[in-house]
């Protein structure tokens, strides 16, 4: 071993105080955070076969929607000329992408901080200059660059099935903003988690407990709350065109034979389909306008209501895709019984529902509360010098 | 520097409990610059939790800690920039290299960047590990990870410098190393207080010495108090049964020693005594061929004081 001579460590570097630009270093430390994170993940070969998996996957999927589709059109079965493919291949891709980020997204971030507390480097970091804010910023963006690294090898997919239904380019970048913006989310979620629960596995099972909360859990409380949203709605009477079944009596003819319908008095709304009729009565309904919020956290539900679809041109709407059906089923529950319940306050609804007044800003808004409020309760836990502790907790 | 304010580390009646276990009762630490004060204890004494709250990473439940003057409650980053920690747990990033680790270390500290590759190599002569700098920190082996992580709390030149069991896992050829780095540093001026069970080895570095129990200060004393106090004595002659008849001609009590080959042990006041016995040992004509204290000083405190383990 070398003898170092006294006076060897005596160097004219010493910490600077802060230069001027106080933003300017704090993000520099969280930078430098990214950095140390990214490399190490770059360095891990699990994160390369689980790319690796992803891609294969994915790839599958998207070749057997293909194929099932092509083999469809190829025999006698119904020609759908209108949709073509693309809507279909670009649907299941874009849900299994969106599926396969949550199921993967907590496993890289929700051991970011407890991992490194186990490992006894948190504590180094947080002995240095660093505030808690930058680390926690600095493996939330490490751990939400490593999902965009998934979402990247997905995109040849999502282009294809775009290119195969002829969507434009506008789509693929709403998917991918959309879905980044979800994994994001997770991400977030799994950070704060993981600062906030001692032990990594915990802090990993938690956070698939809150994404499956919100892809399955939001579907249940919204059923289960629509179940017990009573309310009433003022609305008249219904009456269809061209069809016998609403007919009162006074308008039955003499032989006992229907006449052909002529409507009644006192419309006070009418499109080509039915007419409303009548005096305002209160009619018993389920005001899901009341819980929708739930539904729209769902992050399936977000991504589907983004995607814009071409408004219908006939009278008879009904949803093409799956994301369209998921979308308007989801701004059905919204609107509430005031704007489809059948003649509410007298008025005609529309089949449709416009893109004007989407669900998705809601539901990604409460996303974003929920996410900042499990990150803020994290930064809290990694505050130093640190007061209470939880049981059980070693700093170093 | 500082002048009206205590120049080094100092705590001041600090405790910190967790739940119901009373890690740390009313502890008192000076470490002045310019010296190395060993904090000595048996496991479970409280001195982890203490050197924590010392790196500003614990907060006390009472008492104060003042780095240089500064409260690391009130102002950690003021103290952090001051303060080098050095952990008990290795805490390594496995998948980065050595050089790696101590740049980043050096943004951690917001070093000037184009000050830290000169920084690092120093650093990694200085620890001798430069040859394996380029090396995955998951290769090296527990004693070359121990240099690294001092390599890591001296990056941005503190000038306290807290180390925690540092000499555990060391070859001698790195103990002797360490000793001569840690010398070098209070040389410097640099407060530097390390915590060991090493007794022997922290009579070399240090100059005084904090005993610590069951969460309490027990005593603190300098080196040279320590050695100039009563402590035992192991005498080896020639033949044993000359020795054993000089030494009660003389008035000596003594008892058979522990060690392998036949000597005998005896309590000596301080080190005039002990060359005094010597010199009549030697004119009594007994034949000694070793002479020389049983324990280290510290030891010597340590193993007099009411030891009690948890």
């Amino acid at each position: 071993m070398t003898i170092i001579s006294e006076g060897s460590t005596a160097s004219p570097v010493t910490p600077q105080p802060v230069p001027p630009g106080r933003f300017g270093s704090y993000w520099a430390g969280v930078a430098a955070v990214v950095g140390m994170e990214m490399r190490q993940r770059m360095r891990s070969r699990g994160w390369y076969i689980m790319l690796a998996i992803w891609f294969v996957v994915i790839g599958l999927v998207t070749w057997l929607t293909w194929w099932s589709w092509s083999g469809q059109n190829s025999g006698f079965g119904r020609v759908s000329a209108q949709s073509g493919p693309g809507s279909l291949i670009f649907e299941i891709v874009m849900a299994f992408v969106l599926l396969f980020g949550l199921l993967v997204a907590p496993a890289f971030s929700a051991n970011a901080v407890n991992g490194d507390r186990a490992a006894g480097t948190l504590a180094i970091m947080q002995v240095t200059l660093l505030r808690p804010g930058q680390i926690l910023w600095g493996k939330f963006l490490a751990s939400w660059i490593a999902g965009l690294a998934f979402l990247v090898v997905s995109t040849p997919f999502l282009l294809f099935g775009i290119l195969q239904g002829g969507l434009g380019a506008g789509h693929i970048l709403i998917a991918l903003l959309m879905l980044a913006a979800e994994l994001g989310v997770v991400c977030a979620l799994g950070v704060g988690i993981s600062a906030l629960a001692n032990r990594p596995l915990f802090s990993i099972v938690v956070t698939y407990l809150v994404v499956a909360a919100l892809s399955v859990g939001t579907v249940i409380g919204f059923g289960l709350g629509a179940m017990v949203s009573h309310g009433t709605v003022m609305a008249n009477q219904t009456f269809y065109k061209g069809t016998y079944s609403a007919i009162p009596p006074e308008y039955v003819g003499p032989g006992g034979q229907p006449e052909m319908p002529t409507p009644p008095p006192g419309i006070t709304d009418q499109n080509l389909e039915y007419a409303c009729y009548g005096p305002l009565t209160e009619y018993q309904t389920i005001r899901t306008d009341r819980v929708a919020w739930i539904l729209a956290m769902n992050p399936f539900v977000v991504v589907a209501d983004s995607i814009p679809y071409t408004p219908p041109t006939g009278r008879d709407y009904s949803p093409t895709g799956a994301f369209e059906t998921i979308s308007q089923g989801a701004r059905i529950a919204q609107a509430g019984p005031a704007a489809t319940y059948p003649c509410a306050n007298g008025k005609v609804t529309p089949a449709y529902l416009s893109q004007k007044m989407p669900l998705w800003p809601l539901g990604m808004g409460l996303q974003l509360v929920l996410a900042g409020g499990v990150l803020a309760l994290g930064w809290r836990a990694l505050r130093t010098p640190a007061g209470k502790l939880p049981k059980g907790t070693r700093i170093a | 520097m500082e002048s009206e304010i205590f120049n080094g580390l100092a705590a001041v009646g600090v405790s910190r409990s967790f739940g119901d276990v009373h890690a740390v009762i009313s502890m008192d630490l000076q470490a002045p610059a310019g010296e190395v004060t060993a904090l000595i204890g048996p496991n479970g004494a409280g001195k982890t939790t203490l050197l924590l709250m010392l790196a500003s990473l614990l907060a006390p439940d009472a008492g104060s800690v003042s780095i240089m003057g500064i409260d690391p409650s009130k102002d950690p980053v003021a103290a952090r920039a001051k303060i080098g920690w050095m952990p008990d747990t290795l805490g390594v990033w496995e998948a980065l290299s050595a050089r790696e680790i101590l740049t980043f270390m050096g943004k951690f500290y917001q070093l000037p960047k184009a000050t830290i590759p000169a920084r690092v190599n120093e650093l990694l002569a200085l620890v001798n590990l430069s040859e394996l700098a380029d090396q995955k920190a998951r290769v090296l082996s527990r004693g070359q990870q121990q240099r690294l992580s001092l390599a890591r709390a001296l990056i941005h030149d503190p000038r306290v410098l807290l180390l925690d069991e540092p000499a555990s896992g060391l070859d001698p050829g790195s103990r002797v190393a360490l000793r001569q780095i840690l010398r070098g540093l209070a040389a410097q001026g640099k407060a530097v207080v390390v915590s060991s069970h090493v007794l022997a080895e922290l009579d070399e570095i240090a100059d005084r010495a904090v005993f610590v129990n069951a969460g309490r200060t027990v005593l603190a004393q300098t080196v040279e108090q320590a050695a100039t106090q009563g402590r035992r004595y192991s005498v080896s002659a020639m033949d044993v049964h000359s020795l054993g008849d000089a030494l009660t001609a003389l008035g000596v009590p003594f008892s058979a020693g522990t060690g392998r080959r036949d000597s005998v042990s005896v309590e000596v006041a301080g080190e005039a005594q002990a060359s005094a016995l010597l010199r009549d040992l030697v004119g009594a004509g007994v034949a000694v061929s070793a002479f020389a204290p049983a324990s280290g000083a510290l030891e010597e405190t340590y193993m007099s004081m009411d030891v009690e383990q948890r």
